[in-house]
């Protein structure tokens, strides 16, 4: 998976072809084809089949109904964007946040959610649409989300079989923050992150309560895969997990204030929580370990049954405007996959490490996949070592 | 025991003062104290989605306390004249009702409603009622209400009939042997004497339900009642605004209390402590 | 409507329509939740998590995997509820027997206060004061240094005395408030020792009370999820703890139903055994002080 990161330059004559040939053959729709190949904006424009292009998005106020829902994580959003999409179309913006995907997936599972649109990760996109809890998307309702601006590895994960489910929001990496003035040493790998946390940061780290992250991270003191369903490699990692258990300060998702409180030295964390804490406090580090651990992207996706389709479209087409987008990345200080979005960006974010890591740390890290999440032992795993 | 009774006091207030003192907090976490400044107030009043899941909170507890209190005081003057193995039953439901965890009620009332919406959601549609794109049948405030008013419900049955059994029965009896209406001695004799404890379950009704978060959790769907709010924000690093929240509400219910107390006083009535 | 006396048909068709809403609620959302739950609980997780039909008992066996939750809420539970009693008794003998007429109904208003803020926000509030800017910063000030509170069971326990004391206080009160005080009197005037008058006279006296509150104290912790989640930092683990990340991370439909069901099995039996064991006769009594 690892690969250049920079793929958001434009469309390149071979790939153009490949691109081509692939939609003769059938096997990319034409939506595909026109949006990776950067037709699709002229077509669009052209055919005037345009409902919200970014300027004028005020056209239709008041037809896409009075509200819409969102089911996203937490700080993740910038609440004066709900507020401009509100004055521009008259709906309202509902928010729930989760602490974990699998929180998520249950809660579509069990139905009647009244969600219209919500913020799954790359690696529950297939289990989604097996489950057939996603709304293909179309794309003419997304007039500002253009393929070729965007890094294609964080596009890819949104198609399944051929058709787009989702489109980028954010990216990011799962690392660890630190309290430098209380950590003594330099830690820049997994396996030292472990072991401190037995010894002289016994009692000060919190790790997440999400099975993917934390588990993956205790397969990389072995050098197993972040994503690893051997029973033989989880077994290591829950005997890790045990072992740590009584000098954990906590189990616990919402780690930022224990980090500002100065109760928590090391947290597993992610890239935005780790900028927000360096900004407020700067002896508080953000680290990737070093043997690698999980790359990953958010995206934004329309659930089966959405009660409120056409302002599920309009929203997600309005916060994926490139404008409208950076202002969410000075909220919540995750990168976009969006080269026009980007650009928007104050040179302090561009070149910021915890939000765009140096490439050799990058190169390390892996997608979550799907089973990853949905298999039943690692979530044993998990209630084993927090009931332990 | 003076000292005593004041220790208990600082323990069960110091945390609330910690809150109040929080509200007026001018840092941009609620983890840190900066005096003082009431700027969260006034962006507390500006956020749509507190004031929104405030509003909720307001309409489910009201409504499910409306409910709550009529059904259980229906049931309660009915049951007095229900004997043998129905009656049986319906103390065992009740009971049941208070005695297993909301979790418990939460998790079944989730899972049942879901089977029952998958069930009937496509019959619905194939009617021809609702639209057959979106169900009409989904998770929100009517489960909430459904779910909070069992338990409230069987709270105020038992309130109720507590008071009914200490009655004086001669007045009924009075007012049956003078020809009075049921209904006009049910207005007039019963209604009075058992109003305290309709009003104490109405109370307990509206506070349980205001302030119950795991059912809701559960079946609320998209809904987001004041409890799960805060528990959100919890989540992301909780702000001022939900100190700015609690006081407001502990200032609203203050004053009520503060009310209540003056009028039952001036009323003469002794007492006042249920509720 | 609702006289008593009359008898015959018209009656029992009103009585028969005062009965229906209440029926209807408790057989759409309490006896069909739970022979769903019960049918569910036989059953196997579906690949992807949720439910898929099946006739088994593998998760009733599947039990011991969540012993630890079971025996920490049944430590716990109790021990948070004999707190509660502990503390609570002498605030509400101090208020039925010791404090001033004119006082009374202001304390005991502020006993009730505290219910109407957020429970929520009040067991956050532990949070800080708990945590290493509350009272570990003021124990270090005067030298005891590294205490550790937050994230402990001990921050549980404080969490649970603190949220459930008030509900502990008014039962016990009510009944004290019933006692007859020149039964105290005559006990002293006996010659009774304080002491022995308290053990004798007042202590059974106000049982009734003391048993409503411990076990309306006892029923709640045993579903207890926010003080366990908040104050325990995920690792002290209720039962209610278990059945959240079952139904709500791994999407094991069948297992949490099995384990709903197990909890609402112990805690039944559990309050059939105490209600034996302090006397069946109170039990009537006992709910009416709710």
């Amino acid at each position: 998976m690892p690969k250049k990161i920079d793929d958001n330059a434009p469309i390149s004559a071979k790939k153009f072809m490949d691109e081509l040939r692939r939609y003769e053959r059938g096997s990319v729709s034409r939506r595909h084809f026109l949006g990776v190949t950067g037709l699709g904006m002229a077509t669009s424009v052209m055919a005037g089949a345009v409902p919200m292009l970014a300027g004028s998005r005020g056209a239709n106020a008041g037809s896409i109904g009075d509200r819409v829902s969102m089911a996203t994580w937490p700080n993740y959003f910038d609440t004066a964007n709900f507020e401009t999409f509100k004055k521009d179309t008259g709906a309202d913006v509902q928010v729930s946040v989760f602490g974990s995907n699998e929180e998520m997936l249950a809660k579509l599972q069990a139905g009647g959610t009244g969600w219209d649109v919500f913020v799954p990760t790359n690696y529950t996109i297939s289990t989604y649409v097996e489950l057939d809890l996603i709304e293909p998307l179309d794309l003419s309702r997304l007039p500002n989300f253009v393929e070729k601006h965007y890094i294609k590895r964080f596009i890819d994960p949104g198609t399944v079989n051929g058709k787009v489910y989702a489109v980028p929001k954010n990216w990011g990496t799962t690392g660890f923050v630190l309290n430098r003035k209380k950590v003594k040493s330099n830690p820049t790998t997994w396996k030292e992150f472990w072991d401190l946390s037995r010894t002289s940061a016994t009692g000060r780290v919190m790790v997440h309560d999400y099975q993917l992250t934390t588990i993956g991270n205790a397969l990389k003191y072995f050098g197993h895969s972040f994503n690893s369903v051997d029973p033989k490699e989880l077994a290591d990692a829950e005997k890790l997990l045990l072992d740590v258990k009584p000098h954990l300060f906590a189990i616990n998702s919402d780690y930022q204030p224990g980090m500002r409180s100065g109760d928590a030295w090391m947290s597993i964390a992610w890239t935005g929580d780790g900028l927000q804490l360096h900004r407020d406090i700067p002896e508080i580090d953000y680290v990737l370990g070093k043997e690698g651990g999980e790359l990953w992207s958010d995206f934004y996706a329309i659930p089966k049954g959405a009660p409120h389709l056409d302002a599920a479209y309009a929203f997600i087409n309005f916060l994926i405007d490139p404008e409208i987008n950076a202002k969410e990345v000075h909220a919540h200080g995750y990168p976009v996959p969006d080269a026009r979005t980007t650009a928007l960006l104050p040179k302090e974010m561009t070149q910021d490490p915890i939000m765009y890591p140096a490439k050799d740390l990058l190169d390390a890290l892996e997608f979550g996949a799907a089973v990853t999440l949905t298999d039943p032992l690692r979530a044993e795993i998990m209630a084993r070592f927090k009931a332990a | 025991m003076r000292l005593y009774a004041a220790a208990v006091y600082l323990f069960l207030y110091g945390p609330i003062a910690l809150i109040v003192l929080f509200s007026f907090n001018s840092g941009r976490h609620a983890a840190s104290f900066e005096c003082c400044a009431t700027f969260w107030y006034s962006r507390t009043f500006n956020n749509t989605f507190l004031i929104e899941a405030l509003l909720n909170s307001l309409l489910i507890a009201g409504t499910t306390a409306v409910l709550a209190t009529i059904m259980g005081t229906m049931a309660s003057l009915a049951l007095q004249r229900v004997k043998g193995p129905l009656r049986l039953i319906f103390d065992a439901l009740t009971y049941i009702a208070i005695i297993i965890p909301g979790i418990v009620i939460g998790i079944a009332t989730l899972v049942a409603l879901v089977t029952a919406f998958d069930i009937l959601n496509p019959w619905i549609a194939s009617l021809g009622l609702g639209d057959a794109r979106s169900n009409t049948l989904s998770l929100g405030y009517g489960s909430v209400i459904a779910a909070h008013t069992l338990f409230t419900m069987a709270l105020v049955i038992i309130i109720v009939r507590a008071r009914i059994q200490g009655m004086d029965r001669s007045l009924i009896e009075a007012s049956a042997d003078l020809y009075a209406t049921p209904w006009a001695t049910f207005r007039q004799v019963t209604f009075p004497q058992i109003f305290p404890a309709v009003m104490a379950g109405f109370l307990l009704s509206f506070t349980f339900s205001f302030d119950d978060f795991i059912i809701a959790f559960f079946v609320a769907g998209s809904e987001t009642t004041l409890p799960i709010y805060v528990f959100s924000s919890i989540r992301r690093g909780i702000t001022p605004e939900t100190n700015v929240i609690a006081t407001v509400v502990l200032t609203v219910s203050l004053t009520l209390l503060i009310i209540a107390q003056v009028l039952t006083r001036s009323r003469a009535d002794r007492g006042g402590g249920k509720g | 409507m609702a006289s008593t006396g009359n008898t015959g048909g018209p009656n029992n068709r009103v009585t028969a329509m005062l009965l229906l809403p209440t029926t209807l609620w408790f057989f759409l959302l309490l006896v069909m939740p739970l022979v769903v739950i019960a049918v569910y609980s036989l059953g196997e997780r579906a690949p992807a998590g949720g439910y898929q039909p099946a006739l088994t008992l593998a998760q009733y066996g599947n039990l011991l995997a969540r012993l630890k939750a079971f025996t920490n809420t049944l430590t716990l539970a109790p021990l948070g509820t004999v707190l509660c009693l502990l503390i609570a008794y002498p605030l509400a003998y101090y208020l039925a027997v010791k404090a001033g007429r004119g006082a009374k109904p202001f304390l005991l208003t502020l006993v009730i206060i505290p219910f109407w803020t957020s429970f929520l926000i009040r067991t956050y509030a532990w949070i800080y004061i708990l945590g290493g800017r509350g009272i570990p910063r003021l124990l270090e000030m005067i030298g005891i240094e590294d205490v550790r509170l937050i994230y402990t069971p001990t921050a549980v326990l404080i969490g649970i005395v603190y949220g459930y004391l008030p509900l502990m206080v008014l039962p016990i009160y009510v009944s004290l408030e019933k006692l007859d005080k020149s039964l105290l009197e005559a006990a002293s005037d006996l010659g009774a020792s304080p002491i022995r008058t308290f053990f004798q006279v007042t202590l059974p006296l106000s049982a009734p009370g003391l048993v409503t509150g411990s076990l309306l104290v006892f029923i709640l912790l045993m579903g207890e999820y926010l003080i366990p989640a908040l104050l325990g930092g995920g690792k002290v683990f209720f039962v209610g703890n278990a059945l959240v990340d079952l139904f709500l991370q791994s999407r094991n439909w069948p297992f949490g139903s099995a384990v709903a069901i197990a909890l609402v099995g112990i805690m039944l039996a559990a309050v059939a055994l105490y209600l034996t064991l302090v006397g069946r006769d109170r039990d009537r009594q006992n709910v009416s002080v709710l």
